[in-house]
């Protein structure tokens, strides 16, 4: 299976050509370019520092080496989502409780609820919107397809992000520990035979 | 017209949401936007007496607080016929703990969340409050029987008898997606994006609170993160979010906590059911008599009546007694949750009829067998279909039912496992709405068909695109479906599983007319290709036709409610027929010998809900409907302290939900028969009735396996050690 994480924190510390510079209390993103063209995009906020004590971090998000300067209590979930337009990630409960916000922190599967943004510095970060190699999908988001392993999709993000680090941790060798290992992740609408249906095929490489 | 089995499609928008692409109320992103946070009373009952802001506003980042004084008054109730009031902004008193008398707005969500907890007003709390259904204070009010026949004479004649009391408790739906509000004012429009399964309905009760014209305001609810009902009804935070995007001039967005959702939000509400059947010397039912009650709020409307329902439908007897009670206490309004009625009313009535049977000492699959009801009692009219005795039979077939064996933990596994086998049946009454459909399609490749429906999961656009894409030959892949917004069609409350029978007859007419208005403009030229490049060899940019349905039984004045955003519900109790959908659910429970632990490895339903239209997105809801049943049967109660009021366990860790490892396999099956009668499509409804009856099939089965009989869910290691 591909590694859209693999890298690792080493290659992070530097800042790449695609170094992204987010700056400002919910503001306005400003996407430095090393070639010197700056472009900004609208966002939620106003043009000021993060009211709060401030700090800044350089995190790669999906491959990319970014410098935000964010507010110290800031969640991960609330970095992707409010600052970054990463809604993927979904809020269900803030508690560590539901799994929806399930993002991949140098490969490994967390909570980015319970994740502290301050973290983050010099930390790989995947979403779901990175996960996949360009426009196609991930073997995973196909098979969540062909399974109809959702409903709502609310939960599916998180629910795809925890099913490629289950099978990745090597846990989805039968569908009882599938079940276990996926319990962390509440789907409401009930997809859950989907969602094993699903993980099963990958692990089997059944799927493309 | 056709009405042949729909093909297996994947679900029409999957692809969107596997990506994260899929955006919901809370992903909207606006320039300028303010985070708000509500600030939860503390009291049971009483009032606020002061709300200093001050700390609030020192607080880094915090704009603006409002309080009961920045809002304008309630909207007066309209009286006897009229519309409920819309739910009550920010008012100074006081009816149950949680309710929000502040609101803070700050440039970011931490600094809102820091200016609302500083927040420590002064109230007169009122120390006579009634917490529970049997505490001191509460009402009961009796609603309108519903009876057919004389039971009690023919309970006279009964020589066996069952009677118990069964209960259901309070549950909240918890659907992954918080309540949220997100609203801006500009060039004299609202706009407001919010999850809701009645954008007509968060349309109007925000209107009315802020005393705005229909014109001046624009719902948006394209996809919802899960409804199951608390979506369904207008939401508490939506005006106040409205009024404070009004005030400031600025976008305004908040997600409500999920602790002060479950205070805020609706809930299933305690019920009891008092069940009595009465057999002959045959061994047939033939007289019932159903006496329900739930917990209600001081000023609720969710109706107990609607408990009485579904039992007489089902097996064919013809004398019944219902009576039906509100209990009223103080808590926030309870309201629909997931198979309202018939979720807790056949968990009742079908352990009542498991007991009768083991009584009687027949099979409960033949003893049911042994009952057909082919009209409906009450109101003496014959169904316009019923296949429940199919989907017994079929569900006894595909689950093996032939090798139980009959007595109580008669069945183990080598390990000393006790494995029961328990069955139900489920009723769900039918319902259709008017809708009103615009359909255009365009030289360009596109597509675009815009009418009331909204999307919470349960399929609804695949249904409409499994219909458009049968009926019509244009590009699936550019095939817009508009619904959830009060800007592109006149919309509804899309819940008790009435979206895909009130809008895919429309889709259907609507393809029809396209059909005709194509080959109306083409006249005798011989065009090829498909619609889109048709239209673009006759130089027309597009074609639209527009549908209007208006259910049997239903005329203009039903329509004209429906345009001026109320609701127009027709069913299940028809002119000249009564139409329910139904279901069997086969069980098997495991029984650890020692914990008591008790696990559902495999479940076999069967389900009669008319055509399937999109079997793909169908098998998931009867799978989802299962898996809400055992979580209710084994997990979910919330609980209320009484020393405070309000709701003890308010997380998803406390309230706890089935998660992957507490669901098995779940076998789905369709009759797949078009009901003759209730639509063009024959499509009945699903969504609610694939939860109804499943939960005393567990009960039933925790019977077979442990001899045990348990009839207040939920049932749990503690129960039944």
């Amino acid at each position: 299976m591909t590694d859209p994480d693999a890298g690792g924190p080493a290659s992070l510390i530097e800042l790449d050509r695609r170094e992204v510079l987010v700056a400002g209390a919910g503001a306005a993103v400003a996407l430095t370019l090393e070639t010197g063209t700056a472009q900004a995009q609208a966002s939620a906020g106003a043009e000021a520092a993060p009211p709060g004590t401030a700090m800044t971090i350089r995190p790669r998000i999906n491959g990319r080496a970014m410098s935000v300067e964010i507010d110290t209590r800031t969640s991960l979930l609330d970095l992707l989502r409010e600052r970054l337009q990463l809604t993927g990630a979904k809020k269900g409960c803030d508690h560590g409780q539901c799994g929806a916000c399930t993002v991949h922190l140098d490969g490994q599967r967390v909570a980015s609820c319970l994740t502290l943004a301050a973290k983050m510095d010099g930390r790989a970060v995947t979403t779901i919107e990175g996960l996949a190699e360009g426009d196609g999908l991930h073997p995973m988001q196909q098979a969540f397809i062909d399974h109809d392993a959702l409903q709502c999709g609310y939960c599916t993000p998180g629910q795809i992000m925890a099913a490629v680090a289950c099978v990745r941790e090597g846990h989805a060798t039968d569908r009882a520990s599938i079940r276990e290992y996926m319990s962390g992740n509440i789907c409401r609408c009930g997809a859950y035979v989907g969602i094993v249906a699903a993980i099963e095929a990958v692990a089997q490489g059944r799927q493309a | 017209m056709s009405v042949e089995p729909f093909p297996d499609r994947p679900r029409v928008d999957a692809h969107e949401k596997v990506r994260g692409a899929a955006i919901y109320a809370a992903d909207v992103a606006l320039p300028g936007l303010l985070h708000a946070m509500l600030v939860p009373a503390t009291i049971a009952k009483g009032r606020v007496t002061a709300v200093p802001v001050e700390a609030a506003l020192q607080v880094p980042g915090v704009v603006r607080v409002l309080t009961a004084t920045d809002f304008p008054p309630p909207v007066q109730p309209a009286g006897a016929g009229g519309p409920p009031p819309p739910p009550p902004m920010i008012t100074p008193e006081i009816a149950y703990r949680g309710q929000p008398f502040a609101i803070v707005l700050a440039e970011t969500l931490e600094a809102a969340i820091e200016g609302a907890e500083a927040i420590r007003p002064d109230y007169a709390p009122d120390l006579a409050f009634t917490p529970l259904i049997d505490s001191p204070g509460h009402r009961r009010e009796p609603v309108e029987p519903i009876t057919a026949g004389d039971a009690a004479d023919a309970m006279t004649r009964a020589v066996t008898r069952h009677s118990a009391e069964y209960v259901s408790p309070a549950q909240h739906h918890n659907p992954i997606e918080m309540l949220s509000t997100t609203a801006f004012w500009a060039d004299g429009v609202l706009t407001v994006h919010e999850g809701t399964q009645s954008t007509s309905g968060t349309k109007g009760a925000v209107g009315r609170n802020l005393r705005l014209e229909p014109d001046q305001l624009v719902v948006k609810s394209p996809q919802i993160g899960g409804g199951f009902g608390q979506k369904g009804t207008p939401q508490r935070q939506s005006a106040i979010v409205a009024h404070a995007a009004m005030l400031t001039g600025r976008p305004v967005k908040l997600v409500l906590p999920r602790g002060q959702i479950f205070h805020n939000a609706s809930f299933r509400p305690r019920s009891r059911h008092r069940i009595e059947i009465g057999a002959d010397a045959t061994g047939k039912m033939i007289a019932v008599r159903y006496d329900a009650d739930h917990q209600q709020s001081r000023s609720g409307q969710f109706p107990p009546a609607e408990y009485l329902e579904a039992a007489p439908q089902m097996y064919g007897f013809t004398d019944y007694h219902g009576t039906a009670a509100n209990v009223r206490i103080d808590t926030q309004s309870p309201g629909y949750m997931r198979a309202p009625h018939p979720h807790p009313s056949c968990f009742a009535f079908e352990s009542a009829v498991d007991e009768l049977a083991l009584m009687l000492e027949q099979d409960p699959v033949a003893f049911r067998l042994r009952h057909e009801a082919t009209i409906d009692p009450i109101h003496n009219r014959p169904h316009s279909s019923n296949h429940l005795h199919s989907c017994l039979r079929e569900g006894a077939r595909r689950f093996g039912w032939d090798r139980r064996t009959a007595a109580p933990g008669s069945m183990t596994l080598p390990d000393g496992t006790l494995v029961g086998w328990g069955v139900a049946s489920g009723a769900y009454p039918v319902h259709i709405h008017p809708n009103i459909a615009t359909l255009t399609v365009r030289a360009d490749g596109t597509t675009r068909f815009a009418a009331a429906a909204h999307e919470m999961g349960q399929g609804i656009r695949s249904t409409i695109e499994q219909v458009l894409v049968r009926e019509l030959d244009i590009d699936p892949t550019r095939l817009e479906l508009a619904i959830g917004d009060t800007s592109a069609a006149a919309q509804h409350t899309t819940a008790g599983s009435w979206g895909t029978g009130s809008v895919v007859p429309a889709a259907l007419e609507a393809a029809s007319r396209m059909k005709a208005a194509l080959a109306e403009l083409l006249g005798d030229r011989q065009v090829g290709g498909n619609l889109h490049r048709q239209l673009a060899r006759v130089k027309r940019p597009s074609l639209s036709v527009e549908v209007t349905r208006i259910p049997y039984g239903q005329g203009q004045k039903e329509l004209a409610t429906f345009q001026q955003g109320g609701m127009a519900l027709a069913g299940p109790f028809f002119p000249a027929f009564t139409t329910f959908s139904f279901i069997a659910h086969f069980v098997e429970v495991h029984v650890e010998p020692r914990t008591r632990r008790v696990r559902v490895p495999r479940v076999v339903s069967v389900a009669d809900c008319g055509r399937v239209v999109s079997p793909r997105t169908a098998a998931s809801q009867v799978r989802g409907g299962v898996t809400w049943a055992i979580s209710a049967a084994l997990r979910e109660v919330t609980e209320v302290d009484p020393r405070y009021g309000g709701w003890l366990n308010n997380d998803l860790a406390d309230y706890v939900v089935a998660v992957n490892a507490d669901i098995g396999e779940i076998d789905v099956s369709f009759i797949d028969e078009p009901d003759p009668v209730v639509n063009a499509l024959g499509v009945k409804g699903l969504g609610e009735v694939a939860m109804v009856g499943c939960a005393a099939a567990v009960a039933n089965g925790i019977h077979h396996a442990t001899g045990r009989r348990l009839r207040e869910m939920p049932f749990r290691i503690e129960t039944l050690l």
